[in-house]
């Protein structure tokens, strides 16, 4: 797999050096406030309720073992003993102490990690499918492109400090697994009709208080010109973004108030300026030869006679775990870190050095991390789950949750964030506590609930079937409820379903939602499907009737 | 010289001192302005597309970095320097030690420093790294690896 190579962990220590002296400043009062936090969030750091939390980014969702064994390393000896799995590719550690984090980043950069432009109004961590070059029908594996995309944006002296922050994702497979048009830039690998590959490109996408879908910018930008596109793309923004309110910083802002039509008309025509020019040109070259250090590790198997075990247990967590691999004789596996009263995404040191050893067992040595913040090995030999799932059961790492209802996506919540207006994780709790039935998490299939303590919706609540908003209101924690928000096929922002819902009722409510969804639905029917046929009304007479 | 307003100036690398106008005054006044060799001090909200074809009449330019957040001047530096092809001198003025590294690769070719970073190693923060990712409009030395 792609590593990091002895120039570019050279670059991470620079970087680490340079924050240390920034952080030396800040701590003898030689650097204010505002500047510093503009500094640290370009890091990484957040200051937080109760310690600082580091972002460090996972590139694409895609660890090596031993890049997992450092995380842990890290958990252990700056943390206490966990981190969190985000829904955007990145770990979180919540209990940092300032002085240590420079010595906390050079731990992490011999492994090839890093915080950089995890935060702040930069680019942030280009996201991919986590299953980039496993699937059948893949138009393109994205994951070359995020890197040579990521690397170009970073510490971009043009582009460091933009109006807002600036979030990116690139989809080559059919599905779209990274929910592009939600993001401020989407890009979508397609071939034009002589069978050349290229992007379509999507801006003014995003989540938050006022949730907007990316609109088409360009139809057909050829691969070897995408970086002058994007370039165009942000110096616009630079320079046209509003700067003068805190709450219309971001890109979606301006796609709106210029119309897409106008915001494109701008790009294109900084982009005749600059798409020859052959220093802005992508690096072919490069990209081949990243398309090698993302080959497959694995070649396929015949597996003739091979006999599955048949094991009650076993099956059920083969159902909702296991997908089909592109290469004959593997499989995919999803391992969901969910178990009732635990935080969605969190893992202890314990497990992320037991994933690694079976990783290294299983799996190439080789862990992806997902959106729904579950863990994927993308690399196991079918005649091998059964000892693989023998195995996670023993670590109580066998939970057969992924693709129900209690898998559910959540932030950290008011128990962590210092942003957030209510609990999120305690919420997840009660509903897997009230789903807490296997034959009945079968029988609802593939149900989406995503939680956020806030606007900000680092839970992507907009695109879930069920989305829950935390608010506040009069001192008490409400949640705001929308329904059937998507983005495999289509995407569609959740429609909100009426006045936001108490706490105390907001799992019969959930419920409620979940039985009109079976009443409703024909054989295996999706919850948006059955939405789009029915309408909101069942859904809302049930809830508030 | 009292047709300039503003009396700030900037000495230029031939010590020479360049008497300073503002963006306003410039598009104001550009006849009378553009005979009289000044300098022009652009802020980040000055649409500096309007002096795209003024560029040979201007002495030199200072681009404004007192905001720290914002970052429209790396692009401003960008267009004169790398697109524009500016002969003259683009200063950064009211800099900050932590976004020279920045502003230099967008092209500025000096700059001042707020009086609030003396006393610190410039070098640090101008030249901390031995790599950059990315083509800019001045690559200053660097190894690209793109």
């Amino acid at each position: 797999m792609y590593q990091y190579n002895v120039e570019d962990k050279k670059f991470l220590l620079e970087r680490v050096d340079q924050f240390e002296k920034q952080l030396n400043r800040y701590l003898s009062g030689e650097l204010d406030e505002a500047k510093f936090r503009s500094l640290r969030l370009r890091n990484g750091l957040y200051m937080e309720l109760h310690a600082h939390m580091l972002r460090i980014a996972i590139p694409y969702g895609i660890l090596s073992s031993s890049q997992l064994r450092a995380l842990a390393d890290v958990a252990d000896k700056y943390d206490r003993g966990f981190g969190h799995f985000t829904t955007r590719q990145n770990i979180q550690f919540n209990w940092i102490q300032l002085p240590e984090i420079a010595n906390l980043l050079r731990d992490l950069t011999d492994a090839g990690l890093h915080a950089i432009q995890t935060s702040g109004k930069a680019t942030r961590n280009i996201t991919a499918d986590p299953l980039s070059g496993l699937t059948e029908g893949e138009i393109e594996d994205a994951r070359p492109y995020c890197e040579l995309i990521r690397r170009w944006f970073n510490l971009h002296p043009e582009f460091s400090w933009l109006p807002g922050k600036f979030k990116i994702a690139i989809n080559g497979a059919k599905l779209d697994e990274t929910a592009l048009r939600i993001h401020d830039l989407g890009l979508k690998l397609v071939r034009n009709n002589k069978g050349e590959l290229g992007f379509s490109v999507f801006a003014g996408g995003g989540l938050g208080a006022a949730a907007m879908i990316g609109e088409e910018t360009a139809s057909f930008v050829p691969i070897e010109d995408i970086l002058s596109y994007l370039e165009s793309t942000m110096r616009i923004y630079n320079l046209k973004g509003r700067r003068d309110h805190q709450k219309k910083l971001r890109i979606k802002f301006l796609v709106r108030e210029l119309g897409a039509g106008e915001f494109s008309r701008l790009v294109d025509e900084d982009w005749q300026e600059t798409k020859d020019d052959p220093e802005l040109k992508l690096n072919l070259k490069e990209l081949e030869s990243l398309k090698e250090d993302f080959a497959l590790p694995i070649k396929s198997i015949n597996l003739d006679g091979f006999k599955e075990v048949v094991d009650f247990n076993y099956s059920i967590w083969k159902k909702n775990n296991v997908r089909n691999h592109k290469v004959s004789g593997y499989s995919i596996v999803n391992i969901s870190l969910t178990k009732l009263g635990t935080a969605p995404g969190d893992a202890t040191s314990e497990q992320m050095r037991i994933l690694a050893e079976l990783a290294d067992q299983y799996s190439s040595s080789e862990i992806r991390t997902t959106k729904r913040q579950t863990i994927v090995f993308p690399f196991v030999r079918k005649d091998q789950v059964f000892d693989l799932w023998k195995s996670l059961e023993k670590y109580d790492l066998a939970s057969p949750h992924q693709g129900t209802l209690a898998q559910i996506v959540a932030c950290p919540g008011r128990d962590y964030c210092d942003l957030a207006k209510a609990v999120s994780i305690p919420i997840a709790n009660r509903v897997q506590e009230r789903f807490n039935d296997m034959k009945k998490l079968l029988d609802i299939g593939d149900l989406k609930i995503n939680i956020s303590g806030c606007e900000n919706s680092c839970a992507h609540h907009h695109i879930a079937d069920i989305g829950l908003l935390g608010m506040q209101k009069k001192g008490e924690e409400y949640y705001q409820i929308t329904l059937a928000g998507e983005t495999l096929i289509e995407t569609n922002i959740g429609r909100k379903l009426g006045p936001s819902v108490s706490g105390e009722k907001i799992v019969d409510a959930v419920e409620s939602i979940v039985n009109v969804y079976i009443d409703y639905r024909n054989d295996e029917e999706k919850f948006t499907d059955v939405f789009k046929r029915i309408g909101i009304d069942p859904f809302k007479e049930k809830v508030y009737g | 010289m009292d047709k300039i307003k503003n009396h700030l100036s900037l000495i230029n690398k031939d010590y020479e001192t360049i008497n300073l106008v503002t963006f306003d005054e410039w598009i104001e006044n550009f006849e009378t302005l553009s005979k009289l060799g000044v300098g022009l001090i652009i802020g980040p909200d000055d649409d500096i597309y309007l002096i795209k074809e003024q560029l040979n009449f201007i002495e030199l330019i200072a681009l404004d970095f007192n905001n720290f957040d914002d970052g429209r001047g790396y692009t401003q530096a960008y267009l004169l320097s790398k697109r524009w092809k500016y002969a003259g001198e683009i200063i950064g003025i009211n800099a900050h030690l932590d976004q020279l590294q920045f502003m230099i690769r967008s092209g500025i070719t000096s700059y001042q420093l707020l009086e609030a970073y003396q006393g610190n190693n410039e070098q640090d923060y101008t030249n901390g790294f031995s790599m950059c990712y990315q083509a800019a409009a001045n690559n200053n030395g660097l190894a690209l690896q793109y």
